[in-house]
């Protein structure tokens, strides 16, 4: 491929920008998957085929480019926690908890055990929720409209689970520093451990419409392979580098919270396609499942105790007591407003349900941070495109977009 | 035990696991085209009633205000705001100048900070949130319309119902008391 050249060849016309182009391989194609397609989201791979074979392919991503690392530095730390939640909100808990632990870092406090749990809990639910989420969008890439139906349908339930912990259905903003906002309410573990039972019976009507379904595993099979040493060296994570053989789980390799102190497996699927990172998906719901199980009994078998630490809950009037024994809401200190954070550099990760997302936060010592600077998941697996697209049909793509379960404005911050 | 990485294999497939597949996969289809699991809200006929605890709009009691500012001053997106209102000091008699929050909805995240952050509970969330303002002014309050709940138009028209979790059917549409408890 030669640079730019301007005008078509004997176009003479230089000033028009509209009649810049670009000289490709002969008899190729260029092709503009999205930004504008309805089931790409906001991003464009630019492709390039041959007949029907793509040979070339560049993902171009930053169309929902929000500043928010800039944005951050000019608000106090805790207005950064709904800002950041924007990233992925149907993973809300996920994509703040790593900033939220990172401060704590910098505080030099721990959330207490209880608010470790809940912070658990809801990660998972937004973990299974974002699956089923990425299955919907899967399902309708390859014309399969029930298995886009059926997760967005279930995913509800889930989305309703966490609107009863919390108080809102998407951006939770449930994490704070020193602990959680909210406690259980009253049923809530019954109804959650319904939502088990029911999830595992509807993962066995999934596999039979879709995941044993033999058209779908025709479509998936040997498809948009990503080979163990190409994974690790993109930098590629979550359930994709696991699908590729890697064992790599930030919950395991650096638990977090307390999933140290869970029993569940990480499962590590060898084939590294499209049909692999489908079914790593569905087991690592299953695994969710399980560790919200266990959470359960956990919380069913403690009382109610204070969800913030001991540094901000001291402080509480007998209001925010009462509030919280009556209602389960704790109550934030004034001190959140204008909290300031010790100088000094904290860097935490977690694991979201599309693979690691990692904070780096820098303060100087004010009651806004100096840096933070975020690694998305997307951002990371976003780069896949350009490696595992050549070769394969033009039909093959939205095959393999979905199975990467790309989130772009997680990626684009 | 902690967590521990298990490998695992797809399972090759053979003539007859196609065969048994496609089976599964139509009979799944079928017994749903006969047993279908519809949980669809007829909106505005029906509306959800949210639980309490929602962060819905939010309402302030004004009496309970103590004119700290950190409502004001923990909001994220700049959506509260303080207001100066001459008020007649009750013990001197003497005019003086307190501050009170007021509300853009225009702007408001719902993140529930202040009613959170506020030391008195003058803050609360209403549970509904599904009101249209005609107007961008509109949905700026004033200090007067700010201490009314906002008008809930659709429970004046429609039905309540409310989703339980369900083991089988996943989320199940149930009638409710307007105002209250549950209602099978
Ligand atoms: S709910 Fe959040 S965004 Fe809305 S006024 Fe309160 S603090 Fe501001
Ligand atoms: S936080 Fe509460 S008491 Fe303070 S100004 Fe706001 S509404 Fe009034």
């Amino acid at each position: 491929m030669s640079g730019i050249v301007r005008g078509t060849v004997g176009f003479n016309d230089l000033k028009l920008p509209g009649a810049w182009t670009r000289k490709i391989g002969k008899d190729l194609y260029e092709v503009f998957i999205g930004p504008q397609h309805p089931g790409s989201g906001h991003m464009r791979i630019i492709i390039r085929v041959d007949g029907d074979i793509i040979v070339e392919a560049e993902p171009d991503m930053g169309y929902v480019h929000r500043t928010m690392e800039k944005l951050s530095e000019v608000r106090t730390w805790i207005k950064s926690i709904p800002l950041f939640e924007r990233m992925a909100i149907h993973d809300a808990c996920n994509v703040t908890l790593p900033y939220v632990r990172a401060v704590e870092k910098l505080l030099g406090i721990e959330a207490p055990e209880r608010a470790k749990y809940l912070r658990v809990l809801l990660c998972e639910i937004n973990r299974i929720a974002a699956f089923l989420y990425g299955f919907g969008i899967f399902g309708v890439f390859l014309g399969h409209s029930t298995m886009y139906m059926w997760p967005f349908g279930d995913r509800e339930v889930w989305v309703e689970l966490a609107e009863w912990l919390t108080g809102a259905r998407l951006t939770h903003t449930y994490p704070v520093f020193g602990g959680v906002r909210r406690d259980v309410p009253a049923g809530f573990t019954d109804a959650l451990r319904k939502a088990i039972r029911y999830m595992r019976r509807r993962l066995e009507d999934y596999r039979k419409i879709f995941v044993d379904n033999p058209v779908i595993r025709s479509r998936l099979e040997g498809v948009g392979y990503i080979p163990r040493n190409l994974a690790i060296e993109l930098g590629i994570t979550g359930p994709n580098l696991r699908a590729s053989g890697v064992k790599y789980d930030v919950r395991m390799n650096h638990p977090y919270e307390v999933y140290d102190q869970l029993d569940f497996e990480i499962p590590v699927f060898q084939e590294g396609d499209a049909y692999a990172r489908v079914l790593q998906r569905v087991e690592e719901i299953k695994q969710s499942l399980r560790i919200l199980e266990q959470v359960a009994d956990w919380l069913d078998k403690h009382e109610r105790s204070p969800i913030l630490h001991d540094r901000f809950w001291k402080t509480a009037p007998p209001l925010y007591k009462k509030v919280f024994q009556e209602q389960g809401r704790a109550k934030l200190m004034a001190v959140y407003a204008i909290l300031k954070v010790p100088k000094g550099k904290a860097y935490e990760r977690g694991e979201t349900a599309r693979g690691e997302i990692s904070y780096y936060v820098e303060s100087d010592g004010k009651n806004t941070p100096y840096r933070v600077r975020i690694h998305s998941a997307s951002a990371r697996n976003a780069l896949v495109y350009k490696y595992i697209l050549p070769g394969h049909r033009v039909m093959d793509l939205p095959a393999i977009y979905g199975s990467i379960d790309y989130f772009p404005p997680e990626a684009d911050r | 035990m902690p967590p521990r990485p298990v490998e695992k294999h797809v399972h090759p497939r053979g003539i007859f696991s196609r065969f048994k597949g496609n089976l599964e996969a139509i009979a799944i289809g079928v017994k749903y085209f006969f047993d279908p699991k519809r949980s669809t809200l007829i909106y505005p006929k029906e509306y959800i009633k949210l639980r309490e605890g929602y962060r819905g709009f939010i309402v302030l009691v004004k009496n309970k205000c103590i004119s700290c500012s950190s409502c004001a001053r923990i909001c994220p997106a700049a959506a509260m705001k303080m207001v100066k209102v001459p008020v007649t000091d009750p013990k001197t008699g003497k005019q003086r100048i307190k501050k009170f929050p007021v509300i853009n909805y225009n702007r408001c995240i719902f993140c529930g900070y202040c009613v959170d952050v506020c030391p008195t509970e003058a803050l609360y969330h209403v549970p509904y949130h599904d009101i249209v303002y005609e107007s961008m002014e509109e949905a700026v309050t004033d200090l007067e319309s700010f201490q009314k709940e906002p008008e809930y138009k659709t429970a004046k028209e429609g039905l309540p119902v409310r989703y339980i979790v369900d083991e089988v059917k996943g989320l199940v549409k149930i009638r409710v008391k307007k105002e209250g408890g549950e209602k099978k």
